[in-house]
């Protein structure tokens, strides 16, 4: 099984083995030279994090004089009350969560049985998984015209429906690649027994085969929901009131009217970001492993 | 069970290719598309626009530097976090939130930090005496694309590192126990194992970005509208412009495939690139 291969583990394979007594100044100093960098990172990955959360906690005019790391005159809920006051955050982000967790969905149920189908009848040749890989590879951009006007001439502009099936066909492919590797990891006996047993093909894969792949299924259902939920570019051309904006439109928005109220947008920029950093801690393994997995496969 | 799929297939690609390529020989507008028929008009403008060639070139430099900076950032911390393993196991996990913070996120963070006024790179230069004035970052011809460049860095060096991480630890042990029972020195272990053993996921992942980094356009966006003049102009956010904004969707689609060509361009020797060294090197 080719599949595992790239497997993430926690065991550091390439750990030489320990060497007595002369050695160890250098070693310290290498060790400390690994940390060092290590650290710079951490402090690069999470500063910018920190800032924009402090920046939503600082006195409103504080804000606008200083960029110090830490509120200096105090912490206030301020910024995060006129945030969900004066921008609807929570229709934002209602509007969000719905279409990024319809679209998810759809697009499990669209891309499991053609991945399956792929994988295991070879469908489409060479032909269709190239093509899917080219769906992806092209920039949203240059279809972006075409997508809108078939949008608008099924009337489905500025609603949520037209983003979710925008949406759902935009990450088809991406839910393809990325579930790929775990379809080819089912051994093929066990659905030749269910055949044998009388299942028919589609019954084998939702009773023998999605069972057995549970995790590569979850990882692409939550990675199509953050993409979804952080998508941009369709979004700013097919909603364009709060009905339908979705959060990052809604937020960029918001931006453009009032200028710059750092304190206010921090909040409200914060509102969106936790719930995904929360999925994010929480399926933090699963995520790993699935990005790893598809995005070494290539 | 692939019927849906491929409908989609043809909906969300083939249809809106033919259609952006037909669009692309006429004269149309957001709400009239195809008028008159312009043969190669809108080809021959897309030549003589100034526009366009500095948002390419914009593209290019924002595509490679991306890439190339985010590889090698991320290929060095994964060699560095190999023989950590506790930190390895936290950064793994800190690594996914840049990676998953909305671009909104990412370019609010950004332009909080790049502020003059309120931002902490102003206010951490200005104290420790680096700088005496506010350093409009985004306001800066010079300055704009680069620091465009920085929170991409920030967004996309956690998911390179992910992989070559990954890449690293999958890599068989035993010509490193041979490798130091003949007593050869870690730069040689480095360039004449380790190198060669993940230079495919290497390859995979520089591929990788530079298709996602090609497609550059909510940063640019939300951080600066292509602005100040087009020093930050790339040709995602061009083409919406164009085609959004000024309603010239027959030029919009020209530009559209005119891109489509030049990424193409890139990506395809790259891939086969890929391919050749794969079967070189007797793998897949």
């Amino acid at each position: 099984m080719a599949t595992h291969e790239f497997a993430v583990s926690g065991e550091p394979t390439l750990a030489q083995e320990e060497s007595p007594g002369s050695e160890g100044a250098l070693r310290l100093l290498k060790r400390t030279g690994r940390i060092f960098v290590i650290v710079l990172f951490l402090i690069f990955i999470l500063l910018p994090v920190a800032f924009i959360c402090t920046t939503s906690l600082k006195i409103p005019l504080e804000i606008r004089i200083s960029g110090a790391l830490l509120p200096q005159g105090g912490v206030v809920w301020e910024n995060w009350v006129k945030a969900f006051s004066e921008v609807p955050v929570l229709r934002y982000l209602f509007n969000s969560s719905l279409i990024a967790f319809v679209s998810a969905m759809l697009v499990l149920f669209i891309a499991v049985p053609v991945t399956y189908s792929i994988v295991r009848f070879r469908t489409g040749g060479f032909l269709l998984p190239s093509w899917i890989l080219g769906t992806y590879v092209m920039p949203p951009i240059v279809v972006s015209i075409p997508i809108f006007t078939m949008v608008k001439m099924v009337g489905l502009t500025n609603t949520l429906p037209g983003l979710i099936i925008v949406h759902t066909m935009l990450n088809l492919p991406i839910a393809v690649w990325l579930m790929d590797s775990y379809f080819r990891a089912v051994p093929k006996e066990l659905e030749f027994a269910a055949w044998t047993d009388g299942y028919s093909k589609v019954r084998t894969l939702v009773r023998v085969v999605v069972p057995l792949i549970k995790p590569g299924v979850m990882v692409a259902g939550i990675i199509n929901l953050i993409l979804s939920w952080n998508e941009f570019l369709f979004a700013l051309i097919l909603t364009y009131s709060a009905k339908s904006n979705t959060f990052p439109i809604g937020i960029s928005n918001f931006v453009g009217e009032h200028g710059l109220q750092f304190g206010q947008m921090s909040a409200a920029a914060l509102a969106g970001i936790i719930p995904i950093y929360i999925m994010v801690f929480f399926f933090a393994r699963n995520l790993v492993e699935g990005l790893t997995r598809g995005g070494l496969r290539g | 069970m692939t019927v849906p799929a491929i409908l989609i297939l043809i909906v969300v690609s083939l249809i809106p290719l033919v259609y952006v390529l037909a669009l692309s020989f006429t004269k149309s507008s957001m709400t009239k598309p195809l008028q008159e028929f312009v043969g190669f008009g809108n080809y021959r403008a897309a030549f003589h626009d100034e526009v366009l060639g500095i948002s390419v070139r914009n593209t290019l430099v924002f595509a490679i530097t991306t890439t190339v900076l985010e590889t090698v950032l991320g290929f060095i911390l994964a060699l560095a976090l190999q023989k950590e393993r506790l930190l390895s196991k936290i950064f793994r996990t800190l690594a996914l939130l840049p990676l998953f913070t909305p671009p909104v996120g990412v370019a609010m963070i950004w332009r909080l930090i790049y502020n003059p006024e309120s931002g902490m790179i102003n206010h951490y230069l200005m104290k420790v005496g680096l700088s005496r004035g506010f350093i409009a970052f985004l306001g800066d011809k010079k300055l704009a694309l680069p620091s465009i460049i920085g929170a991409d860095v920030w967004q996309w060096t956690p998911f390179c590192f992910l992989l070559l991480f990954a890449a690293l630890q999958s890599l068989p042990r035993e010509p490193f126990e041979a490798a130091a029972v003949d007593g050869t020195t870690p730069w040689q272990v480095f360039r004449k194992l380790t190198l060669p053993m993940v230079a495919p996921a290497l390859i995979v992942v520089f591929l990788f970005r530079m298709i996602i980094s090609f497609k550059v356009f909510d940063l640019v966006f939300m951080l600066t509208m292509g602005g100040p003049g087009n020093s930050t102009q790339v040709a995602s956010f061009y083409i919406y412009r164009v085609g959004f904004k000024m309603f010239n969707t027959g030029y919009g689609a020209a530009l559209s495939v005119l891109i489509l060509l030049l990424i193409s361009l890139f990506t395809t020797p790259l891939t086969i690139g890929r391919d050749l060294f794969m079967k070189r090197i007797g793998q897949e």
